[in-house]
């Protein structure tokens, strides 16, 4: 080891080169254990549903409180900013040309992911406060018609339909 | 990561006749052990890249499948298991958590091994992150594998 950096302090840490690159690898890292973690839980909760389907319902109740929702926002994001960071390492490990640009694409692959997460999020976060209907909504309804429930769901509109009735309609429904 | 040490200064093999350097035969540990190269950091370099390229479309098409598409306020135990009667998606599912799995506790023991020097520590966070993360896996799999047996005794 010809020489070896010791951070001082947290904001020395930072500092330390402080390009992109280090952003990118930094955030790679940490989105990647991040998503390491939820993934243990999720095969771990999902895998249930084969012997225990009614636990398995229970667990989800679990995931749609709004702390859950964000935190699957935060998935949603750790997994597209690890796919574009992981592709540009990939590009840039084959293509030297690439490389010359490496910290021009490591700005763009953040700023992809920057773009991309926002409709996502309006998708994921709005029905939380009421602003649309829940993602597959639609999908439900048409689910739910096929086998002739009905659900208030479709009397409700698309823009009034409140929380708490989607919420009613969709675990009951579907069960 | 390990250092390259060897015979020379600089982490080189050998020097050839004339000029050039034999390839390093062996990795110092942090604490100065010597091992043998192996082609285990190649073989875990092209996993990382290959899996990481299925997981692009894999797990991303898994997200804005069930998040977006279906939506986890209209998930159930019924739909899973609807969409788990066809073995492809099982297989699928299998492919995509022992990818996404491996990928993961690869990246941890890069982690591990960045910031953990001290060989009984490294040693026992590696053996608990690997044994969670394999017990998740195979938890898994086995579920995904034993589907038909456990459908039949619930019907």
């Amino acid at each position: 080891m010809a020489s070896e950096f010791r951070a001082r302090s947290l904001g020395h840490a930072l500092r330390y080169k402080g390009n992109a690159g280090m952003w990118t690898w930094m955030l790679h890292r940490v989105t990647g254990l991040g998503i390491l973690a939820f993934l243990i839980i999720h095969v771990a909760d999902t895998a249930i549903v084969v012997y225990n389907p009614e636990f398995y319902d229970h667990t989800l109740d679990i995931y749609r409180s709004p702390l859950f929702r964000v935190a699957e926002l935060a998935i949603f994001f750790a997994v597209i900013f690890h796919a574009l960071n992981g592709l540009r390492i990939i590009v840039q490990d084959f293509w030297p040309l690439a490389m010359a640009h490496q910290r021009r694409l490591a700005w763009a692959a953040a700023g992809i992911t920057a773009v991309a997460i926002l409709p996502i999020a309006w998708l994921m976060l709005a029905p939380l406060f009421g602003l649309r209907p829940e993602p597959g909504a639609e999908r439900h309804e048409r689910r739910m018609r096929e086998r002739g429930v009905v659900t208030s769901e479709t009397a409700a509109g698309d823009h009034g339909a409140s929380t708490t009735l989607v919420t009613t309609v969709s675990t009951e429904g579907a069960r | 990561m390990s250092t390259v040490v060897d015979e020379t200064p600089g982490g080189r093999g050998a020097p050839k006749r004339g000029g050039g350097y034999e390839r390093p035969t062996a990795y110092a540990r942090p604490d100065g052990v010597m091992q043998k190269k192996g082609k285990f950091e190649l073989y875990s370099w092209v996993f990382m890249r290959i899996s990481g390229l299925l997981l692009i479309f894999m797990a991303l098409y898994h997200l804005v499948w069930w998040n977006l598409l279906v939506g986890v306020e209209h998930l159930s135990a019924e739909l899973v298991l609807e969409r788990w009667s066809n073995p492809l998606w099982r297989l699928f599912n299998v492919a995509l958590a022992a990818f996404a799995l491996l990928h993961g506790l690869n990246g941890a023991r890069y982690s591990i091994e960045d910031y953990i020097r001290k060989p009984g520590a490294r040693k026992a966070v590696k053996a608990i992150v690997y044994g969670i993360v394999l017990l998740a896996l195979a938890w898994g799999i086995f579920a995904l594998l034993t589907y038909d047996f456990a459908a039949a005794s619930r019907r």
